[in-house]
């Protein structure tokens, strides 16, 4: 269970986060939400895919980081072996609401009181001896910050992508070495036959929307699956 | 107020989707595969024979409309074409649809996706629910009894009878319950899919509850805005015949005359153009089907967030029966009786009982119920020379198994997959058509009658008279009395595309305790072991349903507020 609340400085003065990875940690998780910008990123490392989200139905970009629930292959005991950690990652226990005290839509800083980085003792301090935010806080809100525009910038990819048709269904169904199959279904990945139909008037359109990226990045993203099942075949062996 | 925004957690476990169970239920209803090749249709002299490409609809409602719909949907409508098509709907300004025909079967699903709505529309635009199936009470002894007729056949059903092996079970729950996880659901009124299932798709098959005057709005602006449908409001006041006695046109009091080549009556009970014109006789089926009066009442939730029940309920009565419908806005309900068994002061305080026992004395006072009388029964022919009749017009019977929709979604659908291209083979289609609608309402009469039949009710004439041999369709008598030494399974369908499966007939019979002694079959033996295996894969796909799906009022709330994705 999660418990959320508005990050004050009072009352989480003496809360600190403990940094690190681990499935302890929160970090054994089958795929971690993305967003166009950070694609650049992610597509280096993990397949990116697309689902949706149980709560409204509404599809987000995914990388893919294992085959089943709870399942990480690029976590190690306490490492994550990759290049690039995606930020929704990174960011735990932080979240953003929206509710300021004068706007209600403002967007505000938040944390998961039950999420286990949250710590009385160890990790990293949230606030100075006088109140004021420390160094890895700061670096926390900066990084909020980023996936407040890039998931708002997402929005507009997504609609886009339904509007021409550029999701399709698809099920990996991957049979590994140590004989076990594995049949994944609730993704979609860009539907490429219709990307490469798509004419001047609407390429331009995504181009300028900054959209025409990150489609071909989701597209080629699709060779680190090779990756995945080659950690997943060495996870048995 | 703090409102979470996304990316709180997305573990997998939360999204991992359901997989859909097998949609036998559904009557088919097949995309047409109209010939690449057109027939010929020039004679040797280069003329074109009588090709049918004006065809007029009088009569809108949820009939005309779901035809106009489906034709349409077939048949491009272009002016600019080498042969234009021309779809027509004439309505009346002046007479008010019934409206009646609140629930579906699961092919309507299917007919709005062919005719181009988006799910997300119609559930909003039409009030609509989801209907998993009938769950019927007091129908057996009268005494509190239940069971229930869900929209999904028993499990491994194309494979395995299950019906023999839960006879032998000593401690066995209730047939549908044991064969189907999908009545697992109705006791918290869950729903048929999640917010992330595509829109049409499902986990279990579902159908709908909806209200028809805002369906029939819906489909008409579907159908004049996207399917080039032209809609004449105007009454017809005379028909006018060809020297060879097919329609030629309609006279209209504020349009002038509308000629066509195929005109589709749709003008309800009053069946204007194959009752009035050319007087086809009427068949009534109340010797086997004794109701004839129906009186309807909306009644409001007393809740704002009520759950919305899954299926529809049917509670029976000393004289007939009273329907529940759960829509996201309010219940529609009606008593629907045989006018000689009671009188209608007696029928209405009924309904009136049980609307005070299902949502208070507050819901039932003031309460005046609308009257519909009807004749049970169908014209003799449908299609006749150049016209066919589709909903009441073509014949009516008592909703008990909610017939009325999907006969239409049936009637067009065959119009639009076999619209003769001439005139020189109209006879002949007509001749098919006339042959399987025919067919199908023998089967709704016979599936109907089914239900009276088994129940054990001694308490009024009304139960005793149903049980009358003579009142019981011959092909009824004869496979109840084959049922008493066999379930019924695949042997027993009649054809393709008959209206009720077999597994239907399962489900109403062992609903309602009928008892069969089967054989010890070897091939009974054999499948034992396959069966207990299956019980217990259907238990615990109930676990994994009631744990996996929202309620009907929390996905509508959700469908309103997100809408499904088409993907």
């Amino acid at each position: 269970m999660s418990q959320y609340e508005v990050l004050n400085k009072e009352k989480h003065r003496q809360l600190r986060i403990k940094t690190g990875y681990g499935a302890a940690l929160g970090d054994a998780v089958m795929y971690a939400m993305t967003y166009p910008m950070e694609f650049r990123d992610i597509q280096g490392c993990y397949p990116i895919l697309f689902t949706k989200d149980p709560n409204t139905g509404g599809f987000f970009a995914a990388a893919v980081l294992g085959f089943e629930a709870d399942q990480n292959l690029f976590l190690q005991d306490d490492t994550w072996d990759a290049s690039y950690v995606p930020a929704v990652m990174q960011r735990q226990p932080f979240l953003i609401a929206t509710g300021g005290e004068d706007d209600k839509q403002a967007p505000v800083v938040s944390l998961d009181l039950k999420h286990p980085r949250v710590s009385q003792d160890e990790g990293e301090a949230l606030f100075d001896a006088e109140g004021g935010a420390t160094e890895f806080l700061n670096q926390k809100i900066a990084l909020l910050d980023k996936l407040h525009r890039g998931l708002q910038h997402s929005r507009g990819f997504i609609d886009t992508l339904l509007k021409h048709e550029l999701l399709e269904q698809i099920t990996l169904d991957i049979a590994f070495n140590d004989g076990r199959k594995e049949s994944v279904q609730g993704f979609y990945c860009i539907a490429e036959e219709r990307l490469y139909q798509l004419k001047g008037d609407v390429l331009e359109s995504l181009n300028q929307a900054g959209y025409l990226q990150p489609v071909f990045m989701a597209v080629a993203s699709l060779s680190r699956m090779r990756d995945i099942i080659e950690r997943r075949n060495r996870l048995r062996l | 107020m703090v409102r979470l925004e996304i990316f709180g957690d997305c573990r997998a476990s939360e999204a991992t989707l359901l997989v859909s169970d097998s949609d036998r239920f559904v009557p088919q209803l097949p995309l047409a595969q109209l010939p690449t090749q057109a027939p010929a249709l020039w004679d040797t002299n280069g003329h074109m024979n009588d090709r049918i490409s004006r065809i007029v609809i009088v009569g809108g409602g949820s009939a005309g409309w779901l035809t106009a719909g489906v034709i349409a949907a077939e048949h491009r409508i272009d002016s600019q074409a080498e042969h234009p098509f021309e779809l027509s709907l004439i309505e009346s300004p002046d007479v008010p649809t019934i409206g009646v025909g609140e629930g579906t079967w699961p092919s309507m699903r299917a007919t709005l996706q062919r005719i181009g709505l988006s799910e997300t529309d119609f559930l909003r635009e039409c009030d609509a629910s989801f209907k998993q199936g009938t769950w019927f009470r007091n129908w057996h002894t009268g005494s509190g009894d239940t069971y229930t007729h869900p929209f999904t056949v028993p499990i491994d059903y194309a494979e395995t009878n299950l019906a023999p092996h839960w006879l032998a079970l000593a401690d066995a729950p209730q047939f549908a319950d044991a064969v189907t996880a999908q009545t697992a659901l109705f006791s918290d009124c869950l729903a048929p899919k999640q917010i992330t299932t595509p829109e049409y798709a499902f986990v279990v098959n579902y159908g709908y509850h909806l209200d028809a005057g805002k369906f029939a709005e819906l489909l008409r602006q579907h159908c004049t805005e996207k399917l080039g449908v032209k809609h004449i409001k105007a009454n017809v006041s005379q028909i006018n015949a060809t020297e060879s006695g097919d329609i030629l046109s309609v006279t209209t009091d504020r349009a002038g005359d509308i000629a066509g080549d195929l005109f589709i009556d749709c003008t309800g009970t009053k069946s204007l153009l194959l009752g009035e014109h050319f007087k086809v006789p009427f068949q009534s089926r109340q010797a086997n089907l004794f109701n004839d009066t129906a009186l309807a009442a909306q009644v409001p939730y007393t809740e704002d967030e009520q759950p919305i029940q899954s299926c529809t309920h049917s509670t029976a009565q000393t004289a007939g029966w009273i329907w529940d419908i759960g829509l996201p806005t309010r219940r529609g309900t009606g008593h629907v009786y045989s006018s000689a068994h009671i009188s209608e002061d007696e029928a209405t305080a009924q309904l009136l009982a049980y609307i005070k026992e299902t949502a208070g004395d507050k819901a039932a006072a003031g309460l005046v119920p609308r009257k519909i009388p009807f004749q049970p029964g169908h014209r003799r022919e449908f299609w006749h020379r150049n016209c066919v009749a589709i909903g009441m017009s073509s014949g009516f019977i008592e909703p008990l198994e909610a017939s009325a929709l999907v006969m239409i979604e049936l009637a067009a659908g065959m119009i639009a997959e076999q619209l003769p291209p001439t005139r020189d083979v109209m006879d002949i289609v007509a001749k098919r058509y006339n042959q399987k609608f025919l067919r199908h309402w023998d089967q709704i009469v016979e599936f109907l009658k089914l239900h009276y039949v088994l129940s054990a009710r001694n308490d009024s004439p009304y139960w005793q008279d149903n049980r009358a041999a003579a009142s019981i369709p011959e092909k009824l008598s004869e496979q109840l009395s084959l049922w008493r030494f066999r379930s019924p399974w695949h042997q027993d369908a009649g054809a393709v595309d008959d209206l009720f499966p077999t597994a239907s007939y399962q489900y109403i019979l062992y609903g309602m305790g009928f008892e069969t002694m089967p054989r010890q079959t070897r091939s009974y033996q054999q499948s034992q072991r396959q069966a207990a295996e299956l019980f217990r894969k259907n238990a615990a796909r109930a676990t994994q349903l009631r744990q996996a799906l929202p309620g009907n009022r929390e996905l509508l709330n959700k469908v309103r507020e997100f809408g499904f994705q088409k993907l």
